[in-house]
């Protein structure tokens, strides 16, 4: 049909762990549709699901019902054996650098294992991206010596360096202090103005879903459903004075309640937190 | 099949937190189940195997393995042994060894490891002796324990306490120290004092280490024993073994070695279980 | 060059470790001295004296025959680390490819990991007769002993180490699309490579353990031998000497090993650093 641009199609999906036995309902006829280069953001509370729904999309776990499209074709549904790979590229919550090797090798790795660069584009394209984000002069220290912030700016870009499809983040910046995140939040938006893709992103965090989402849809608690879908028509590019603007506020009240709901139906339910 | 009994709640169409119980039978079959596993069958097979090709290496012509006692041997040889008195008497003597030398070994090592782990004084005057004397092998200390210790039993006590002493001193040093410091400033904090701290928070904690260092300690105690009864003993398994081996009787090697493995098997798993009761804080995982 | 070396020498000068330890090393021969050269309190009578035994060490005529200028005792030390040698570097290669494939593949684990747990409890100098059964020669069975002690442990610290690494590499190296190989040589090899060396440590002391058991129960040189020779003859000054020799090589081996490792895994230093 069209030209793989990265649509996301998830329909009625359903995920139930130990169908036989003890039946936990993570996702219940979960309905979305991701246009291209768009970027979503699924808020809910610890627990409700959107992991689980990122994670169908990636790869690393089935469906049992429903499907989930990209581009058309049919990506994820029960008993389809969907691999993970660099074209639903993830950034995981708790950070993957690869700590025995440098940010250098992390961030070419992808390119340069599947061939589609040679060592010079890819290290030339590396340190753009890295200087885009304000990392310059790091690329031969490891992960370890890196602050939270800037591991998580190298993870980004190890993930765009592959030039996904759909962007898929775990809750990436949830590990990091207030500061640190609204300066790494702003950087994620400046990539995504340079080169926009579609973006997956999950948090539990409203005011960063707002600040980053076209549009935002409130998952409830499990098992997860999408309760409310609403369009966020700030323009770009945003910087940190939206956080303030009447629209985000008028916004936030919006989403607010919905999401209030769902924690206190969360909390009720005694759920440990899963991170 | 399966006998749940909560239903998932449904309001409005949607189950809150929706699992289900499951009644104990249900949960026994799966166990039952879940062992007759991949790993089971695998396992059975190559040790299945390897038995078969030791049993038939004779009639098949492999070279070296023809020449050991096959399995059928080795079994008639433990019922031979396992009517001698010799034999149990052996068993016993092994494990009074063993015990004696790790109890020791345990009620010095971990005293020792806690002093040297809060004071810092002790800790570097004693630790590099301690660095000098442990690269030398317990084993080659038993020239120097015969000619010390009066009787031939005392000197293989202090072989197998040897062994054990390094492992759960260090084990111990270890643990100690790794304590998180946010333990030791919560307590403060909260006002205690530094016997308190000590009973309550150090010693609790380094409780996991002490169990390892144990484990690895009782591990090394049978090679210890072993070596040492096979050197300079008159008894035990040990000595057994080498016994049988001087006079020939490989099938009857074979026993001991098989008897002496099940034994530090099983005192390993005991230490472990008894260590699972120390530390009830960690049996979730 | 010489200011960064004066400076590490005064570091070294005022830490009040360096005259613990001499305190501590100085009362241990003190104690010895007292107790055996000058006292002989009970027992410690009949043990070899501290003073005659360093005399004899550096006697360029030793009456028991052996001291640091006689060739015998290089022939000793030479046949003991000989075997050490080559059966660490047999455990070591065959050890870790072991562990790693027990650790990678389900099915390898499951046939290899029952008959391992079958073998390892029994001691390892239990297998003496049958490795002097088993082999031609002298030399065979002692290496052969020595070699088993280490490759147990190596593999056990393998495959522990395999087990450790976090799964979310694997994940990222899916998402990346490495191959299996790919996975192999750059996410399972460097992540198990600090259990693999603490494993390595331990198997270099399980070396020399076994070595001088097996050398005194069938060997005819080495260190271990001489020790039991020196023994059975009477010469107990160079015993010590033997002994100490022991432990100097043992001590030396091992921090060799883990010097290696701390080159491999350079990456650990900035987060040791960090601690």
């Amino acid at each position: 049909m069209m030209a793989d641009i990265g649509e996301l199609s998830i329909r009625n999906a359903g995920k139930i762990y130990d169908p036989e036995g003890i039946h936990l309902v993570a996702l219940e006829d979960v309905s979305l549709e991701i246009k291209a280069s768009e970027f979503c953001v699924v808020v809910g509370p610890s627990g409700c699901g959107k992991t689980t729904l990122l994670n169908a999309i990636a790869g690393f776990d089935q469906l049992t019902g429903g499907e989930i499209l990209m581009d058309g074709k049919l990506l994820a549904s029960p008993g389809k054996k969907l691999l993970p790979g660099p074209d639903r590229m993830v950034v995981f919550q708790h950070g993957a650098l690869f700590p025995w090797k440098t940010v250098m090798w992390n961030v070419t790795c992808g390119p340069l294992k599947q061939g589609s660069m040679n060592l010079h584009t890819a290290t030339e394209k590396a340190r753009e991206l890295l200087v885009r984000v304000g990392l310059h002069g790091i690329e031969d220290n490891f992960p370890e010596g890196l602050s939270g912030g800037q591991k998580r700016r190298v993870e980004i870009i190890r993930a765009l360096m592959n030039d996904p499809k759909v962007l898929l983040l775990d809750e990436p910046f949830r590990a990091l202090d207030a500061l640190t995140k609204s300066v790494v939040q702003e950087h994620l938006l400046e990539l995504f103005d340079f080169s926009p893709k579609t973006i997956f992103f999950i948090t539990h965090d409203l005011e960063e879903a707002i600040f980053l989402a076209d549009r935002v849809a409130v998952m409830t608690t499990r098992p997860g459903m999408i309760k409310k879908i609403v369009a966020v028509d700030i323009p770009r590019p945003r910087d940190y004075r939206v956080l303030t603007s009447n629209r985000f506020l008028e916004l936030k009240a919006e989403l607010g309640e919905a999401i209030h709901e769902e924690a206190k139906k969360a909390f009720e339910a005694g759920e440990r937190e899963l991170a | 099949m399966m006998t749940s009994q909560a239903q998932p709640e449904k309001n409005s169409g949607k189950s809150v937190g929706a699992v289900r119980e499951l009644s104990l039978s249900y949960r026994f079959v799966r166990w039952l189940k879940s062992l007759w596993s991949l790993n089971l069958l695998l396992g059975a097979l190559s040790l299945g195997t390897i038995l078969f090709i030791w049993e038939f290496a004779g009639p098949l012509g492999i070279p070296a393995i023809k020449d050991v006692p096959p399995p059928s041997s080795v079994i008639a040889a433990a019922m031979d042994l396992l009517v001698s008195e010799q034999y149990w008497t052996g068993w016993g003597l092994s494990f009074q060894r063993i015990g004696i030398g790790f109890l020791i070994a345990q009620m010095i090592g971990i005293p020792l490891g806690l002093i040297m782990a809060i004071n810092r004084f002790s800790f570097g005057t004693i630790f590099p002796v301690i660095e000098i004397l442990r690269p030398i092998p317990p084993v080659a200390w038993i020239p120097i324990s015969i000619v010390f210790w009066p009787t031939r039993e005392q000197s293989v006590v202090f072989i197998v306490f040897l062994g054990a002493f390094w492992i759960v001193l260090l084990n111990t040093i270890g643990g100690a120290s790794q304590i998180d410091r946010r333990f030791k400033r919560a307590a403060l904090s909260l006002g205690s004092t530094p016997k308190d701290l000590f009973w309550k928070i150090i010693l609790p904690a380094t409780i996991p280490s002490i169990v390892i260092g144990m484990a690895v300690g009782m591990g090394i105690s049978w090679e210890m024993v072993v070596a040492s009864e096979m050197i300079a003993g008159d008894t035990g398994l040990g000595y057994l073994l080498w016994q049988s081996f001087q006079i020939g009787a490989i099938a009857h090697v074979i026993v001991c070695m098989i008897s002496i493995g099940i034994a530090g098997y099983f005192s390993s798993a005991l230490i472990r279980a008894l260590g699972g009761f120390a530390t009830p804080w960690r049996r979730l995982h | 060059m010489t200011a960064a070396f004066s400076v590490r020498m005064q570091w070294l000068l005022r830490n009040p470790r360096i005259y613990q330890g001499m305190l501590g090393i100085g009362c241990f021969f003190l104690a010895w001295y007292l107790l055996v050269d000058m006292f002989g309190v009970w027992r410690f009578r009949e043990m070899p004296k501290l003073v005659v035994g360093i005399k004899e060490w550096l006697n360029p005529d030793p009456v028991f025959g052996m001291s640091l200028f006689t060739a015998e005792y290089y022939m000793h030390i030479w046949a003991s680390i000989y075997r050490v040698l080559i059966a660490f570097l047999v455990a070591t290669l065959s050890g870790i490819t072991l562990g790693i494939m027990m650790g990678w593949k389900r099915i390898f684990f499951g046939l290899t990991f029952p008959i391992l747990e079958v073998l390892r409890p029994i001691p390892i100098l239990a297998w003496i007769p049958l490795a002097i059964i088993l082999m031609p020669g002298r030399e065979l069975p002692i290496i052969a002993l020595t070699f088993l002690a280490a490759f147990f442990v190596t593999i056990l610290n393998t495959l522990l180490g395999v087990q450790a690494i976090d799964k979310v590499y694997f994940r990222a190296a899916e998402s990346l699309g490495f191959s299996q190989l790919q996975t192999l040589w750059h996410v399972i090899i460097p992540g198990a490579l600090p259990y693999i060396f603490v494993g390595l440590q331990i198997a270099m002391g399980a070396c020399w353990f076994s070595l001088v058991a097996a050398e005194i129960l069938s060997g005819n040189a080495g260190l271990g031998y001489k020790v039991w020779e020196t023994y059975y003859y009477v010469q107990f000054p160079t015993m010590v000497s033997t002994m100490a020799t022991l432990g100097f090589f043992g001590y030396i081996s091992s921090a060799l090993v883990r010097m290696a490792g701390n080159r491999l895994m350079r990456w650990r230093e900035e987060m040791l650093a960090g601690i």
